[in-house]
């Protein structure tokens, strides 16, 4: 007998039909030729004829059984949870994460739109009326017709205190005449000075009155505006008030959008008022009590300073305001 | 080799429908497979209380994963690796398999056993198949002599000549190459014999 490598295997391939065509035809030439070779397929068949021959056996009955029960007993203890339930949880925990991280996106855009209305600037009117005025007509074409927007109807109330209340009276009641028409506004008697001021008068008028009374402002020890609200008997209440503030609130065109204002300044000028340090500060502003303030110009021709302010329409008066001025004595 | 496609069709089927949680195909799926699992597991690990517990170890472990097969390989061979892995595992674990001795398994040649094997494994042996299989006694002396041989032959030699799987398939259900499946039953029928005739000596 040749020596052939691993003969066994090939022959055991062969008695097990494993073999390619062409070796099987190899195969059949060894045995044929080699009688040893021969002898020990015999051999190798006949040991898998041997265990072939083992009988089946048949299962328990029970297997069928005994496997439900198995798994029922497994659901109900949880001891192993199936791979279906696998899936859900991973599903379930899937979901959940999805849900937090959609959550955590919406809080950080919450909060990002609060910083920014906090924080950014407030885009003035004026400059972009400008913009769309120095557009070209091409893209004027193009665009909505302008709408017009019709002033909102301001209605409130200044209380001014003051420690000169004569000077204060008369400064203010010689600002109203030569600002506001006369028909737009009820003056206090001089004698009874704790009475009111009442104002029906357009924008443009009062905001001449303002430019005017800025020039009192620092006798004044407090200065409060009410401004009212949609809701009846409810104000924005707007201490430490400042005349320019005044402006801006009064100024705004839309109702919600003064109220809004009006509430900035409200809590601004709270903040300022107990911010550390504000006593220094106001002994540093102290300190220009005894600087040289260079007077205003004043008009030293013939004309008559009070310029008679001819009267508007009814549509035009817009501002409903109420000055009251006080003793702070 | 169309019987054989219309087992994998119906196992497909039945598979489909346990995912869909069909409990009947579930039954089916058992009582179809549980006689050839049983024996398998029987032969590698010759005992049959332990064989019946593993037998239902493997249903269970199916039905719990039947969700993650994904068809790559048949059913078949599928449920075969988890029994076949069940029952080595449980080998390993019960060494005492594999050291009990020849000697007290030797049987007398003037005996019925003794010469039904005799014939068995002479040159010109023409016994039939179905004799071997009603000897009760011959038929225990062949599962010892199979419990001689180390684990990974045994699963070899019995996928192969007791449940009649080709090469590829025991290749798929051990997870090993082709070459091995060659090499493991070569020596596992050489060993098998050489164990016999010690029997018999």
């Amino acid at each position: 007998m040749k020596e052939i490598p691993n003969l066994d295997e090939l022959l055991n391939s062969f008695i097990d039909g494993e073999l390619a065509p062409r070796q099987h035809t190899e195969v059949q030439r060894l045995l044929a030729h080699d009688e040893k070779i021969a002898q020990r397929l015999d051999e190798l068949q006949q040991c898998k004829m041997f265990l072939s021959s083992m009988p089946v056996v048949e299962a328990p009955p029970q297997i069928l059984e005994n496997v439900k029960a198995s798994l029922a007993r497994r659901t109900l203890l949880g001891e192993e949870p199936s791979a279906f339930d696998e899936q859900i949880g991973a599903r379930h925990l899937l979901g959940r994460k999805l849900f937090a991280a959609a959550a955590m996106l919406g809080l950080v855009a919450v909060l990002a739109a609060v910083v920014y209305s906090i924080v950014a600037p407030t885009i003035p009117q004026g400059p972009i009326a400008a913009e769309r005025k120095s557009m070209p007509a091409t893209i004027d074409l193009a665009e909505p017709a302008p709408v017009i927007v019709v002033a909102a109807q301001f209605s409130g109330r200044l209380e001014l205190q003051t420690n000169t209340l004569p000077a204060v009276v008369g400064f203010i009641n010689r600002a109203i005449e030569e600002n506001v028409p006369s028909d737009e506004w009820i003056a206090s008697d001089q004698k009874e000075i704790r009475e009111p001021h009442s104002l029906i008068c357009s924008s443009e008028s009062f905001n001449l009155l303002l430019a005017r009374l800025d020039d009192i402002w620092s006798k004044l020890d407090s200065a409060t505006l009410f401004v009212d609200t949609e809701v009846f008997g409810r104000k924005v209440v707007v201490e430490a008030v400042t005349a320019d503030q005044i402006a801006g609130i009064v100024n705004q065109d839309d109702s919600t959008r003064r109220i809004e204002v009006a509430r900035d300044f409200a809590v601004l000028n709270n903040i300022a008022e107990h911010l550390p340090g504000r006593e220094i500060l106001t002994a540093i502003d102290n300190t220009t009590v005894g600087l040289i303030i260079p007077p205003k110009p004043v008009l030293t021709s013939n004309h008559k300073t009070t310029t008679k302010v001819p009267s508007r329409t009814g549509a035009d008066k817009n501002i409903h305001l109420t000055i009251t001025v006080t003793d702070s004595k | 080799m169309t019987e054989v496609a219309n087992i994998n069709l119906d196992d497909a089927v039945l598979v489909r429908q346990c995912w869909q949680g069909d409990s009947a195909a579930i039954e089916r799926l058992i009582l179809k497979y549980q006689n050839r699992i049983y024996n398998v597991i029987l032969k590698i690990c010759a005992d049959p209380d332990d064989a019946a517990e593993l037998t239902q170890d493997t249903f269970v472990k199916i039905i719990e994963n039947i969700e993650n097969f994904q068809g790559r390989s048949s059913f078949y061979t599928w449920a075969f690796r988890i029994a076949v892995n069940l029952t080595l595992n449980y080998c390993r674990r019960n060494v005492r398999i594999g050291f009990s001795s020849l000697d007290a398994e030797q049987v007398p040649n003037n005996s019925q056993p003794g010469r039904l094997l005799k014939e068995l494994l002479s040159d010109d042996s023409s016994l039939d198949p179905a004799v071997v299989a009603q000897d009760n006694e011959l038929c225990q002396i062949l599962v010892e002599s199979l419990k001689k041989l180390d684990d990974a032959q045994r699963a070899v030699v019995v996928l192969r000549d007791i449940e009649g799987m080709n090469y590829n398939q025991i290749a798929n259900v051990l997870d090993i190459e082709l070459g091995t499946v060659r090499s493991r039953l070569s020596r596992g029928r050489k060993k098998l014999r050489q164990i016999l005739e010690a029997i018999l000596q």
